[in-house]
C-alpha cells in the first residue's frame, strides 16, 4: 500500500461510519502489528511466581513481627514495673513525689555549672 | 483439564487461575497478549518501557483477578487495566521530562523498529507509529482504540468510561490533528 492511501485509511478509519475493524485488519495486513517480544509470557509468569512468594513472605514478616512485639511490650511492661518497685524501695518512700520519680535533693554541683555561683 | 487450556472457557481460566494455576493464567496472557500490545504499544510506542507496562498489565490482573466478577467481558477488564497503567506512565514521564529536559515532549517515546520482511510493512508501522506519538495522548488513546483494536464508539465509551458523544467529538479532533501530522510525513 502506498503512503498516501496508508493515510487516507488511518484518517478515514476515525469517521464515525467507519467500519473500525475492518482498518484494523486492513493496518495489520500492511505490517502494522503490534506484539510482545518472545518469551513475554514466561516473563509475566516468573514475575506473578516470585510476586507470589514475595507476598507470602511479608505476610509471614509481620504475623512474626506482631507475635514478638507482644512478647516484648509484656516483658518491657513487666520490667519497668519492677524497675519502679526497686526505685521505691531504694529510696524507702512510696509518696506521690517518688512514686513520679521526683525527688527532693538538689545535685549542687549542676546548679553551679548552670549558675555560675 | 490441567495442562491443556487451549480450548477451555474464560471463566475456567479465571477459576484455574485464581486457585493459583499458572498454566490457565499462561493461557490468559497468550490469548490476550496482542491486544494489550497494540493498546501499550499504540501510545507509548515500540520499546523496552512498553514491553515493562505490559507485564505490569497481567501482573496486576493475576492480583486483581478474585475481584472480577465476570460483569463485564475478561478483555474489557484487561483493557482498563492497560489504559490505566499507560496513562499513568505518560503522566510519569511527562512530569519527568517537564522537570529534567528542555526538550519538547517527542522525546518521551522511544522507537525501536523491529525487523521486518519488506521496506513496505517497515515503512507502514513506522508511519503509524509516528503519527500516533505526535498526537495528543487524550486522542491517542480514542484512536489506539478505534484504528488498532478496531472497537466501535459504543465499545470504545463502554471501556474508557466517557459519554458516546465525548467519544465521536474526540474522534472527529483526532481526525482534523492526525491530518495535519499526516501532511508533514
Amino acid at each position: 500500500m502506498k503512503p498516501s492511501e496508508l493515510k487516507r485509511l488511518i484518517i478515514g478509519s476515525l469517521d464515525e461510519n467507519a467500519d473500525p475493524q475492518l482498518a484494523a485488519r486492513t493496518l495489520e495486513e500492511e505490517g502494522v502489528s503490534f506484539d510482545f517480544s518472545k518469551g513475554f509470557i514466561d516473563k509475566v509468569i516468573d514475575r506473578v511466581a516470585s510476586g507470589a512468594d514475595t507476598v507470602s513472605r511479608e505476610i509471614e514478616f509481620s504475623r512474626s513481627m506482631r507475635i514478638a512485639f507482644n512478647r516484648i511490650a509484656l516483658t518491657g511492661v513487666a520490667a519497668i514495673v519492677l524497675l519502679l518497685i526497686s526505685i521505691f524501695l531504694g529510696e524507702g518512700s512510696f509518696s506521690l513525689n517518688s512514686f513520679l520519680g521526683l525527688g527532693d535533693t538538689y545535685d549542687e554541683g549542676i546548679i553551679c555549672l548552670l549558675t555560675g555561683n | 483439564m490441567k495442562g491443556s487450556y487451549r480450548q477451555a472457557e474464560e471463566s475456567e481460566l479465571v477459576r484455574a487461575s485464581i486457585e493459583g494455576d499458572k498454566l490457565a493464567f499462561g493461557e490468559i496472557v497468550e490469548r490476550y497478549r496482542k491486544m494489550v500490545a497494540r493498546t501499550v504499544k499504540g501510545m507509548l510506542g515500540d520499546s523496552v518501557f512498553a514491553e515493562d507496562i505490559g507485564q505490569e498489565v497481567f501482573i496486576k490482573l493475576y492480583h486483581s483477578l478474585a475481584d472480577f466478577r465476570g460483569e463485564a467481558k475478561l478483555s474489557t477488564y484487561i483493557q482498563k487495566i492497560a489504559i490505566n497503567l499507560t496513562l499513568n506512565e505518560i503522566k510519569r514521564r511527562k512530569r519527568f521530562f517537564s522537570t529534567f529536559s528542555q526538550k519538547g515532549n517527542n522525546e518521551m517515546y522511544e522507537f525501536e523498529v523491529p525487523d521486518y520482511d519488506s521496506e513496505e510493512k517497515r515503512d507502514a508501522s513506522e508511519l503509524v507509529n509516528k503519527a500516533l506519538m505526535r498526537l495528543d495522548p487524550k486522542f491517542r488513546i480514542i484512536v489506539a482504540m478505534r484504528m488498532l483494536q478496531g472497537y466501535s464508539t459504543k465499545e470504545t465509551a463502554e471501556i474508557l468510561d466517557l459519554p458516546i458523544g465525548t467519544v465521536l467529538s474526540r474522534l472527529s479532533r483526532a481526525q482534523e490533528q492526525l491530518k495535519v501530522i499526516l501532511k508533514k510525513l
